[in-house]
């Protein structure tokens, strides 16, 4: 792209990665002066440690505040940076960095995919682990589950009959909760847990669900 | 160090339960005045690594009670040590140490206060949050004769943990006790515990 | 690995870490300089060998690293204070191991380690102090991921 000068033009602010399941979102605040004017940016990462700066094409002279770095930063055993700079006409400003991105620390761990099925005094509960960001749909999916091996979930169970909400630690795919009353509304949510600090996780939607009736009742009446 | 008039605070002490440490001394009473007091610490590595240098302490650096909680600067299973000086305007006393250094491992440990529930037919059981070191060794049996008891670690207190899916009418019986893994030690057992599930026709 | 296991406080270690991350990263300027060289030496290590290459690795942190940077923030302090005396307790931990005959270093674990103490020594000394400190998050992963059994609190 044609040369502009780096002559005080605001940088942009806020600059960070936004990451869920190793999706790596680099994004950014337009400078404060600069709202409503026609600003374009232009994107670079850099792998910490090797010797020079990358531009990402697609995130040239864009009008956006975002840009999808996924791709790049693929190797979560890496660390990076990015940084952006903003265009107006010819002037240019100074590059605005991250700090030092750290997926295997930082990326938040989405929820489990929780399929439920009601018996009549029972609940099975199936999950599927979140799956890490792929680079291109048909590559085989790599579970979050491969990346911290030591991964658990916590599911809690809502009794809406007795309004009891309690936790189960489970550490396989699927659970069956027994011996609970027939035609109840239980709700369910599950969320990530792995130990560490600041580990950011996210529970699944709650999922509300009534068990059958209980056809041996139904006989002994 | 600066001029020494105030006599140094005496009878320098920690007390730990828990993992919660508590630094105390005696008070520097100076009639009509407010003495204060810093504090300061060092563990293993700053007495043998450095030329013995002293860090402030996370909340003590100013404060008029002869009392510190040091839990945030204790956060290795090292020995540690403490200084307190006592601190008048602009007059500081010297500084006094504790006469044995401090290791955590040493902290006494309670056991856990418990709390027992039903859901129907499901024990759930519930702890006091003592905070992140602390894991519960559960140990949960049903009361019949040649009955097994069985074992469940609960990660965490201050929430309702689900422990077994009980036999309609049968009495279940439970105890428990804290494990500290980072100074791998753990409390003794709490006062046992018994319910009984609802009977079968309950549900019908 | 696992048949030297210790306890050790890895989650508290990464939380103070986390705590001075940027103040102590935004120190180093050489972004495109690595010291522990991760992928190149950590990351390639057999679970037999992980309990040496540990214990190389924290001495020379303790001996070196830490000793070489100067401190004027508390805050900062207190957070390189826990990992450091932390660090001594595995150490001594990993001491009894060595002791025990179960915590050897193969040729290629050394020669690794080595590569270390090489990429440290080519820098000027504070330079890569202040950089081996802003590398403690990529070490205590590491150091999770291998004494996952009894690496929780």
């Amino acid at each position: 792209s044609a040369p502009c000068f780096s002559n005080g033009l605001p940088k942009p602010t806020n600059v960070t990665f936004s990451s869920v399941n190793m999706k790596n979102v680099l994004q950014w605040n337009s400078p404060e002066s600069l709202r409503g004017a026609e600003v374009v940016y232009t994107v670079q990462y850099l792998i910490y440690g090797q010797k020079r700066w990358l531009n990402k094409s697609e995130c040239r002279n864009i009008n956006r505040t975002s840009c999808d770095l996924s791709y790049e930063t693929y190797d979560h055993e890496e660390q990076y940076y990015g940084r952006v700079k903003a265009i107006w006409g010819k002037h240019c400003s100074k590059w605005a960095e991250t700090e030092r991105f750290n997926p295997w620390l930082e990326t938040q761990i989405g929820p489990p995919v929780v399929a439920l099925t009601p018996g009549e005094k029972s609940i099975s509960v199936v999950l599927t682990a979140p799956q890490k960001w792929k680079r291109n749909a048909e590559d085989t999916s790599i579970s979050m589950h491969q990346i911290y091996p030591n991964m658990k979930y916590n599911v809690s169970i809502y009794n809406s009959k007795t309004s009891k909400k309690w936790y189960k630690f489970v550490i396989n795919y699927t659970l069956e909760l027994s011996l609970l009353e027939s035609e109840t509304l239980y709700c369910i949510s599950v969320q990530v847990y792995v130990p560490g600090p600041l580990r950011k996780t996210k529970p699944s939607e709650k999922q509300c669900i009534t068990t059958l009736k209980d056809k041996t009742s139904e006989l002994k009446v | 160090d600066e001029a020494v008039i105030l006599p140094a605070p005496p009878d320098l002490s920690v007390h730990s339960t828990n993992m919660k440490h508590i630094l105390t001394w005696s008070p520097v009473i100076v009639p009509g005045e407010t003495v204060n007091y810093s504090v300061e610490y060092q563990g293993e590595y700053e007495r043998y690594y450095t030329s013995s240098h002293w860090i402030p302490s996370s909340w003590c650096s100013s404060i008029s009670t002869p009392e510190c909680n040091v839990t945030d600067d204790i956060t290795a299973t090292v020995a540690y040590n403490f200084r307190v000086k006592a601190i008048l305007g602009t007059q500081s006393s010297a500084w006094s140490t504790l006469k044995e250094l401090f290791n955590r491992n040493s902290t006494v440990l309670t056991s856990p206060r418990m709390k027992i529930i039903k859901d129907g037919y499901h024990l759930i059981v519930e702890f006091e949050d003592m905070g992140p070191y602390f894991e519960f060794n559960v140990t949960y049996w049903k009361k019949s004769p040649n009955s097994q008891e069985l074992y469940k670690i609960v990660r965490e207190g201050g929430s309702l943990e689900h422990l077994v899916t009980m036999e309609a009418g049968a009495e279940y019986c439970v105890k428990a006790q804290t494990v500290v893994e980072i100074i791998e030690r753990s409390s003794a057992f709490n006062q046992v515990e018994c319910i009984r599930a609802q009977d079968e026709s309950h549900l019908l | 690995l696992r048949r030297c296991l210790i306890s050790m406080d890895i989650h508290h270690m990464e939380k103070s870490f986390q705590g001075i991350k940027t103040a102590v990263q935004a120190k180093d300027s050489f972004q495109n300089i690595t010291i522990l060289s991760a992928s190149e030496t950590l990351y390639n290590i057999t679970s037999s060998d992980v309990c040496c290459m540990t214990k190389d690795v924290l001495q020379f942190y303790v001996d070196k690293v830490f000793r070489n940077h100067e401190e004027s923030d508390p805050r900062i302090q207190r957070g390189l204070s826990t990992i450091a005396n932390s660090f001594l307790h595995i150490r001594n931990a990993l001491e009894q191991c060595r002791s025990q005959k179960n915590c050897y270093c193969r040729k290629e674990t050394t020669s690794k380690f080595q590569l270390i103490v090489r990429n440290y020594e080519q820098m000027e000394v504070k330079a890569a102090a202040i950089k081996s400190l802003g590398e403690l998050d990529i070490l205590l992963s590491w150091i999770s991921r291998n004494y996952q059994p009894k690496a929780t609190t």
